[in-house]
């Protein structure tokens, strides 16, 4: 257990701010306070919760929000096959009450533990710290940012973008990836003037994730 | 907000369910290749359909690039970004850029 508070310790470092950005950029967007803080409850999962707050903004129909983050967080699938055949010894209730905690950082930090084998007591130690400092982090930003002018609040609103962006070429730097990006951006440009903004979003994920993927697949296939 | 509460309530049981069956499932599953390469290229695309809009139509109509503060602060930002690769530089240089828009085009 106490291997599993000490190697929380990177994530929670780096989750109190992010959190209090998140909760400050929700609050001064308008979400209530409590809101804000069941959104870090219940989604737990950084990207698609600043997503949400930009949705929000650009005024997305909510049936659009709830398919867009969900395709999103599609990519948390793949744990299992890492982390799968290492919780196979655990009972199946053990391994659904885990689930909750499994973020991005949670299963890269799992991830270096396989030698050991994680054991209950490691893995909810890990996630009930990470778990407390999100919310905790939501909860002092989302309370500050009720605080904060409306002036203030119009400039900050840009970090929003400014995040995506470093976002997008911080972790996604090759052509096929800016590629769907940019098919992402222009499909989802397209639509807005089509006064089709919600649909525009969904499409533009589905159709630039579909070319990332055959351009892809063409620059690995073997040529002739 | 009656939706936002909706959409969340959806993510956030959805979400899980995503981690729970992944787990729970384990090296059971295996996916074929494009599949989990669609699954990464979901991410940036998403990034894009939000920037997209964001970016260029801030309004909601019309490209206007020359007084769109938004489109002019987002170039030094990708710029930061992209050289620096910090986070927190990026946003606080987009940030900043676009304060000192705001104020010039005002």
């Amino acid at each position: 257990m106490i291997h599993g508070f000490r190697d929380a310790i990177p994530i929670v470092v780096a989750y109190v701010p992010i959190a209090m950005t998140f909760g400050v950029l929700a609050a001064s967007s308008g979400i209530p306070w409590p809101l804000c803080i069941l959104i870090s409850a219940c989604i737990y999962a950084g990207a698609s919760q600043f997503m949400l707050i930009s949705l929000v903004s650009t005024g997305a129909s909510p049936l659009s929000m709830a398919i867009t983050l969900l395709l999103v967080n599609l990519r948390h699938f793949l744990y299992g096959t890492t982390l799968g055949p290492v919780f196979s010894s655990w009972p199946e209730r053990l391994k659904w009450l885990a689930a909750f905690g499994l973020t991005d950082e949670v299963f890269a930090v799992s991830c270096r533990a396989l030698d050991r084998r994680p054991n209950p007591s490691y893995q909810f130690a890990l996630i009930l710290s990470c778990y407390i400092a999100w919310i905790s982090g939501t909860t002092v930003g989302c309370l500050t940012g009720r605080a904060i002018p409306n002036s203030v609040s119009g400039i900050l609103q840009f970090s929003l973008p400014a995040l995506f962006i470093a976002l997008l070429f911080l972790n996604y730097r090759k052509w096929t990836s800016l590629l769907a990006a940019a098919c992402g951006a222009g499909l989802a440009i397209l639509f807005q003037y089509l006064e089709l903004k919600s649909l525009g979003i969904i499409v533009g994920a589905m159709v630039g994730s579909a070319i990332g993927t055959l351009c892809s697949k063409w620059r690995t296939s073997p040529s002739e | 907000m009656l939706g936002v509460l909706g959409v969340t309530v959806i993510v956030g049981v959805g979400t899980y369910l995503i981690r729970a069956g992944s787990l729970s499932l384990g090296g059971r599953m295996t996916w074929p290749a494009w599949l989990r390469e669609w699954f990464v290229f979901v991410t940036p695309a998403v990034l894009g359909a939000l920037l997209g809009p964001e970016i260029f139509l801030p309004n909601q109509h019309g490209i206007f690039l020359w007084n769109n503060k938004t489109f002019l602060a987002s170039i030094p930002t990708g710029i930061v970004a992209w050289c620096s690769r910090n986070l927190l530089l990026t946003v606080m240089v987009g940030v900043l850029c676009f304060a000192a828009l705001s104020y010039l085009l005002s």
